[in-house]
Parts: C-alpha cells; structure tokens; sequence
C-alpha cells in the first residue's frame, strides 16, 4: 500500500473511488477531508491508515501552505496571526471565504454593466447595517454586501479611487533632502516593503522622530482605498482605531478645533479628547451641502445622494500621529471599527461640508522638534477637507501647491485694493482643496508647447488659408460696423504666437573625430531616395502623339511657371507694404520684370517670326489652367499688352470654344476684359469687333452664313464679349462727339450692310433675353434670318442696357417699332 | 474672446480660481464677477461615452483628470447618470470636450431616470438596433450583397 502514498501528491489511494479527490480538491479544509475519508472503504490494514493518516497530515499542510498560517504573503495568514492562532474556529470561518475572496478578486474585472458596484450602490437603498461595536463582525468578511451598503455617498467626497495594491503602503522611506527638490515629477514612491496586511507599518524612522520640515509628517502614510468605485475584494481594514468607537481618524486629524490653537497637549490621551469634543459638535450637524457649496450640492441632488453611507476604509485611514499607539492596538478593533464608523458618517460628511471655522489658513507652523502629535495636530487647523485618504506625498504635494497658490494669490493682491477677492479666493481654495491641482508653471508649460506648434516666421507661407480668412471676416465685420452702429461682436480670436523671423541657415550636422564627411539625413537634408534618370530626348521618330503630348507637357510647364510669377506678383502689394521705404523701389523693379517675364511667356516669341504666332497663347488657352491664369494675369499687364491678348483671343475664338465646350472656364475672362474694354481707345475696340465678327474689312462682300460669328453667338462667353463690346461702341458713339467721319462711317457700314441679319438677330437676341417670354412669330423670324436654331442661342451674362439706343441707332425705323410694340405687348401679358 | 490654440484654451477652465466674467450692462462694462467655480465639462469619448467632470488637470495630448465624474448615458429622451468618480482620459480617446454652461445645464428637454431604467432602455436599443442590422444583413445576402464590416477590414 505504502507505495502507492507519495508524499507531495494527492494521490487517490487504493481502494477508495473518485470521489475522495474530487472532494479533497473541493474541500481542502481538513473537515472535509475527514469525512470523505470516513464514506470511503478502508482496507483492514494498518498501514494503510497510517499512509492514509501521513497523507492527510500532508494534505493539511498543503492546506496550511495554502491558505493557512504557513502561507507566505497570505493576507489571510497574516490577519489571523494577529488575531490569535488559537482561534481555530475564526480560522476555519475566514478560510471559508477564502474562495470568496479568491473569486471575488477575479470578478474584478467588470463584464457586465449590472455587476458594477457603482451603478448598483446608486441603485440600493439598503438599510445601513449596524454591527455591534468591539466585536468580530463576520459580515465583513461577507465582501461586496456590506461594501456596498457602508460606502459613502458617492461624488460628495473626493475619494480618488486607488487601486488595490495601496491598500498596504508602507511607509516611504524617508526621503530627507530629497523634500527640496522639485515635486513635480510626482513619483509615487517605490515600495520598498511588501505589504503585510495586519502588520505595523514598517518604519526606517523611529516613530518620535520630528519631521524634516514639510508640513506632513514622515509617520503620517497610511491610505486605504476610501470610496472604492469600482469592484473591490472585500479587504480589511488593516489599520486599527485608536481612539474608540466614536472616532473617526479623518476628523481627528483634519478637524480644526472650534477652540482655535491650543498649547500643545501633555498626552495624545487629552488630544484625542479634545478632538473628539471637536467632533462632537459635528454630530449633529449633517448638512448635504457637498464641499462645493452651492454647486456640489447639485451635484449631490443629481446623483442621489445617499447619506450615511461609508466605505469603513474611510474611517480606517489612521494618520501616522497614531503611530505610537499603534504597536498597542488590538488587532479585534480592527475588525470592530467597521461597524463603529458609521455612527460618525454624518460627522464626517457634515465636517466636509463646513469650512473651517476660525482657524485661518494662513497659520504659522509651530517650530520644529516636538511630538510628532504636535506637530500635526497644530496643522490640524489648516484646512485638509478630505484629503487625508491620499497619499502621504500626494497630500503633501497638494497642500504645497495650495500653499503656493495661497502665496501667489497673496502677493498678486498686495496691492490690496481686491482684499475681498483674496479672501473669497481662499475661500474657494478651501472650498476646493482640488483647485490648483496644476501649478501655474505646468499651465504655461502645456501653453507653451501648443503655441510653439504655431510659431512660424512667415504666417503667410504657413498658414494661408487661415490668415486670409480672418482677414475676410475683419472686413466684414468692419464693414458691418461702419454700416450700423451695432454693437461690437466679440470674434473669437486665435492667440497665435508672434515670432520674431529668425531664418536660420541650415547647418549640416558635423561629426567630430569622423573620418570623411558623415551626411546625416533630416527634414532640412534629406536623402536621395530614388535615383531617377531623365532620359535625354532627341529621337526623331517619335509618333505624333508623342509629340503632341510632349507639346502638351511643355506647355503644362510654361504654365506653372508663369503661375508662380503670377502668385509672387500678387504677393508683392502686401510686401510692399510691409517693406521698409528704401526696399520699395527695388520691389517695383522686380515686380515689373516679373510682370514682363509673364507676359513673354504667354506670348512667347519665337525666333525668326516677326510677329509672334498666336500658336503658343492659344495652347495656353486650351488648358483650363491657362485660362484661368490669364484672367488673373490680365489686369498687371499693360494697356498694349492686354489689349494684344484680347485681340488674340478674339481672333482664335472659335477655336477656343470649341476646346472650352467641357472646361467652360471661358466666362471667368469675361470680367477683365470688360475691364479692359473700357481703357481701350476706339480704334481698338473696331479692331476688336471686327475680330469678334470676322467681319471683312470691306462691307461689299455678304456672308450669308458666319460661322466665326455663329460660334461667338451660340455661346455664353462668345455672346456676352460682343454685347460688352457693343455697348462699349455705344459709350463711345455717345460721349465723344462724331469728329472722325470715317470712323463712324464704318461703324454705320458694317452695322447696316449684311450684318444687319446679325443685328436682326441680336435685336431678337435683346428682348428675347430681356423678357422670357417668347412669341412664335420672333421665333420664326429668326430662324428666317439666321438659319440658326433659336435654342442654340446663347444666353449672354449680362446684357448692357444701352444696346437698345445703339439698335435704334442703326436698325430702321419698323425694326424699332417692331421691338417696342414686342416690348409693350409683352409687358402687357405681364 | 480670445482663446488659444489646443489643449491650451481649457487651462482656464481648470482652475478654480478667479475667472473673470464682464457683464455688458446696457452695452457698458458692468462689476466684474467672480466666478469661483471650476468649470464643468463634458467629454465625448471614442467608445461613445459620454463623461461629465471638473476638469482638473489636461496636457499637450489633450489626457485628462477628470473629477467627480459622471458617465451620462442617452437614450432617446432620457438620459441616466452613473457617478464613476476619477477618470483619467487618455488623450487619443477624446472625440470632444465642452464647457457645460452650468446656468443652462437645468434647462434641457431631457429628462433625468434613474439608472437602472436608462440601462434598460440602452439594451432595449442595443437589441433592436442588433436585430435590424440582422435583417438589413440577411436581406443583403439573401441578394448576394455583402458590407464589409469596418472591423473585419484588414487593409488598412
């Protein structure tokens, strides 16, 4: 038989079914394991029941190291060492829910929304249990139950939630010099101690020993976990109450004595009565004023308040002053206090709720060496509110920066002529002991880094777009100003960072002691990545397409380069003004170049023609960009040149429409050239006419089809042109005089003579366009006329209101009339 | 109003300390009062949270500190609020964060459940949005169509 027991395993003997270690498994308690045994069938045989007998000697020690006393780190081990290990039968009651706890620990993870503490605390209305005090309450133990129901109200207190692992923190090893330096970083210490739950905090300083100088205490650590929001293991609350039952540690430490400051106490004995007179007074006063006053208790309303209801954690966060006591404590109370805090909830809530009564802020500290008791209890006065839960070096690092604040806020107000604003900004920090969590040092670090992201020498290269959008708006809302006396509309303006314009020629970085020339590749120097060859052109058989494509590109070329002359000459007006006075000329002389080399570039002149084909315009003109460029390049050329471009446009109209009829971009010329128009002397604008129609020179000649003119009229761009134009002609025929005869003569010449159909067509064209109605018997007519069909007639952009005297200028008498009796008639209908 | 670029323009939101607010008293200046109370806000999560706290601490990321806050969730008309506490908000998970205007923050046509109804009208919506995204998807395939899903794509 013995050979089948080895020691280490459990092992199912012999002789006894499955069932023994499956429930040795389940129930490792030794309980259970006797009585599986006892179902079991024994063999008659000693040594088995000695074997059996060593196994479950061995089973119960693995038990032991398990879950027992034996076990290492067990926080269970732990307590129950300090609650007696004689007490088997709390043993056995603990060990019982030791699955519980195992469980629960891995329950800490949420899944699903209605297992959330935090929605079910808000949602119970238990009763609040009242165990009584001094003695082991079990229920503890009972986890998530009473957790629930002793938990404070929820957002009234500022209970940060900390995780589990600072439930035990020990004391942080005393960090002397190291308090000058700069707390910013907010490391939280090391642990330097493995959390023994149960055991005295451990403490490389002796407990009397007086604090460095910071105003918390070396001794002072221990947080628990207050409030915990979220799904929590049932811990203990491992750090006993000295005080008795009625005490809460929170209010001992934090409460300021109504009585003010007082000499400092003989005996922690009289201190702790004192406090508790102090909090006695609390008792009574519940308020559900949160610690915001007006606004928290909005809050409070909103969220449900639930008062009374206390994480036992809250009250079991002892401040180190206790330390002394704290070899002496019985552990039993540690277990006892839970149900002994919540008699001084309301206190504790009330003590949120209420400032400070007399004891200012601005307190003096009491000189160094002393008690520790002392030394805390003096600063007792200052306002802590609920930040004794925290982290002995958060706590510190938030009083500090109240202290700051309070000192900044101080010597702002020296002046003194806002003393009633300091005292209300104390106030408020009092109120809020989470106000000024950043330092105005760390508010301007983030500032600073945000603002250095916009820095840039020249805001518009950078930043386009933005700069000539608020430039829109300001005139706008200028021009609404100056318009009615509204009242000012505060825009919302960006702070942008003004940067002095520092150029900083790029320095390639230079190693020393390299050998050769290191090139390291940045943004200012980048690498070359591809190697890419132009293959040199030259092939004479090159298709045609090919040809056309390569002409095509190199006109795409010529076009952006002109556009960035384009774009630096629109640029040069702003420059201008921002330049200094002797940088102007030179400005203008390079704006001038810039303007000519354009202009060279639309009309390009090739060697060996005297006249400059229109070949290289008109390819421009195809491309949609061209197009668009000229219109913007049309209005920095001269007189002669843009009136050289007009003319070339008109001639080769046709042409352009037809390569315009998917981009139609054309009509975007139409507005500087109607500017144009107007500074064109009147020998240009017949030429130009003439080019428009394609009019012969000579009237003799009638063309019964104009296909030029036909195209110009059947389209929006072509059309409107030549009513621009034509109006012109009427400005000039009617404020100059007819001195040149023979100007006048021809005007009369072409208007009358063949293209009088034209001018038929345009008469129809006019009322057509001007009343939207149209009869059957102008439709026929035209078509008569023209031969053209009536819907391909363009509807011009705009018609100029003096054609109509120009018509009656030229157009006989019944045509006149006709249109008139067109024009009554119509307005008739309407 | 001018306001600063980034995560910077909510540094004065932070604070507890004085913000200055001028009224336009019949279009003058009037008394400049303090308004001793941080500012509330509100922050729209990636995940379609939506958490109500005193902002407390930000940085150039735009991670917040939120305090005393509050998981509101919205479900047509009503809305329910879970009290969570802290929040510390990675800032890549920020969508929006607004002030609430805490005069206005009363009047709003919600109306305010308790928690248990609104998660119960959430999973209500949750399920019949589910089971029309299911006959939308078997519709499709009855057809031979076939939406990828966003999170099944693999390309990008």
């Amino acid at each position: 038989m013995q050979e089948y027991l080895q020691p280490g395993l459990p092992v199912c003997p012999p002789g006894y079914d499955e069932s023994f270690v499956l429930l040795n498994n389940q129930m490792p308690s030794s309980a259970a394991l006797w009585k599986s045994l006892e179902d079991c069938p024994l063999d008659e045989d000693e040594d088995a029941f000695q074997g059996l007998g060593e196994e479950d000697e061995e089973i119960d020690q693995f038990n032991d190291d398990t879950f027992g006393s034996g076990a290492i780190g067990s926080a269970r081990a732990a307590a129950n060492e300090q609650a007696g290990n004689g007490e088997r039968d709390e043993m056995d009651l603990l060990g019982d829910h030791e699955e519980n706890l195992a469980e629960r620990l891995s329950k800490m993870v949420i899944e699903n929304e209605l297992e959330d503490p935090a929605i079910m605390r808000a949602v119970q209305t238990r009763p609040v249990l009242q165990p009584q005090p001094g003695s082991l309450n079990s229920s503890i133990w009972d986890g998530s139950e009473v957790l629930r129901r002793i938990r404070g109200p929820l957002l009234a207190q500022e209970m940060p939630t900390v995780s589990v692992l600072e439930y035990a923190l020990p004391q942080r090893p005393p960090q002397g010099p190291e308090d000058d330096r700069d707390l910013s970083e907010r490391a939280l210490p090391r642990r330097s101690t493995s959390p023994v739950i149960g055991s005295p905090p451990v403490r490389a300083v002796p407990i009397g020993t007086p604090p460095k100088q910071m105003a918390i205490p070396s001794f002072s650590q221990q947080i628990l976990c207050p409030k915990p929001v979220h799904v929590r293991p049932p811990m203990p609350p491992r750090y006993p109450a000295p005080y008795g039952e009625r005490m809460s540690p929170n209010q001992l430490c934090s409460v300021p004595r109504p009585s003010g400051p007082q000499p400092p106490p003989e005996s922690t004995a009289s201190w702790r009565r004192s406090a508790m007179d102090g909090n006695s007074l609390r008792f009574a006063v519940v308020k559900s004023r949160g610690p915001y006053g007006l606004l928290g208790s909005k809050i409070l309303s909103r969220l449900q308040l639930q008062p009374g209801r206390m994480s036992p954690s809250q009250f079991a966060r002892v401040p180190g002053f206790v330390g002394s006591p704290l070899a002496a404590v019985n552990p039993k109370l540690l277990q006892g206090r839970v149900g002994q805090m919540l008699p001084p909830a309301p206190g504790f809530r009330a003590f949120f709720s209420g400032p400070p009564p007399t004891t200012p802020p601005s307190q003096p500290r009491p000189p160094g060496p002393g008690p520790p008791l002392q030394t805390l209890r003096s600063q007792a006065p200052m306002f802590r509110a609920d930040t004794t839960h925290l982290h002995p070096q958060h706590r510190r690092l938030l009083h500090q920066r109240q202290q700051q604040s309070r000192n900044q806020h101080r010597s702002l107000n020296g002046a003194g002529d806002r003393g009633s604003h300091r005292c209300s900004q104390q106030d408020h920090l009092r109120k809020d002991p989470y106000a000024n969590l950043m330092l105005q040092r760390e508010k301007d670090w983030v500032s600073k880094i945000q603002m250095m992201q916009l820095q840039s020498t020249d805001p518009y290269l950078d930043d386009f777009y933005y700069q000539n959008y608020f430039e829109k708006l300001e005139k706008l809302s200028a021009a609404e100003e100056m318009q009615g006396d509204g009242p000012k509309k505060e825009r919302t303006k960006l702070i942008t960072p003004q940067v002095a314009k520092l150029e900083q020629a790029y320095k390639p970085v230079q190693f020393e002691g390299s050998l050769g020339k290191l090139t390291v590749s940045s943004v200012n120097n980048p690498r070359k990545m591809i190697d890419a060859v132009v293959p040199s052109r030259g092939e004479d058989d090159e298709t045609k397409e090919k040809q056309v494509r390569d002409k095509r590109r190199k006109t795409l070329v010529i076009i952006e380069k002109t556009y960035s002359l384009l774009l630096d000459v629109e640029d040069y007006e702003r420059r201008y003004l921002l330049s200094l006075e002797e940088e102007r000329p030179a400005l203008l002389d390079e704006r001038k170049h810039k303007v000519c080399g354009m202009y060279d570039n639309l009309r390009a002149k090739l060697p060996g023609q005297d006249r400059p084909s229109d070949d290289h315009f008109v390819q421009i003109m195809c491309i949609r960009k061209g197009k668009r460029m000229v219109a913007r390049i049309l209005p920095f050329l001269s007189t002669e040149q843009a009136a050289d471009i007009l003319l070339t446009t008109a001639r080769n109209l046709p042409f352009l429409i037809k390569k315009d009829s998917q981009d139609e971009v054309l009509p975007c010329l139409l507005r500087p050239f109607s500017v144009l128009l107007y500074h064109l002397p009147p020998v240009t604008v017949t030429g130009l006419l003439q080019q428009l129609m394609n009019l012969p020179q000579s009237a003799a000649a009638p063309a019964p089809c104009n296909p030029h003119l036909t195209a110009v009229l059947q389209n929006k761009f072509g059309l409107s042109l030549l009513f621009t134009l034509l109006s012109r002609v009427e400005d000039l025929q009617s404020s100059e005089p007819l001195t040149e005869s023979s100007q006048s003569a021809q005007w009369s010449v072409w208007l009358r003579s063949p293209a009088l159909q034209i001018v038929h067509a345009l008469v129809f064209l006019l009322t057509v366009a001007l009343f939207p109605i149209r009869t059957e018997v102008m439709f026929m007519a035209t078509r008569e006329l023209l031969r053209i069909p009536q819907a391909a007639l363009a509807k011009p952009v705009s018609i100029p209101t003096n054609l109509v005297s120009l018509f009656s200028r030229y157009v006989d008498q019944q045509k006149l009339n006709l249109l008139e009796t067109k024009l009554q008639l119509v307005q008739g209908i309407r | 109003m001018n306001y600063m670029p980034g995560t910077a323009s909510l540094i004065e939101d932070i604070d507890m300390g004085i913000k200055l607010r001028t009224f336009h008293f019949r279009g003058r200046h009037s008394a400049t009062e303090l308004n001793p109370r941080p500012e509330k806000h509100l922050v729209l999560l990636r995940d379609g949270r939506t958490l109500i706290g005193f902002l407390r601490s930000i940085d150039q990321f735009a991670n917040l500190v939120l305090h005393q806050t509050v998981e509101r969730i919205h479900v047509g008309k009503k809305y329910g609020d879970i009290p969570r506490g802290i929040f510390v908000v990675r800032g890549e998970n920020v969508v929006l964060l607004g002030e609430i205007d805490l005069e206005k923050e009363s009047d709003t046509p919600l109306q305010q459940v308790s928690i248990e109804e609104i998660l119960e009208e959430q999973r209500v919506e949750q399920q019949t949005k589910l089971e029309a995204e299911k006959l939308k998807v078997q519709a499709l395939k009855d057809r031979g169509l076939s939406i990828p899903r966003a999170d099944t794509l693999d390309e990008y």
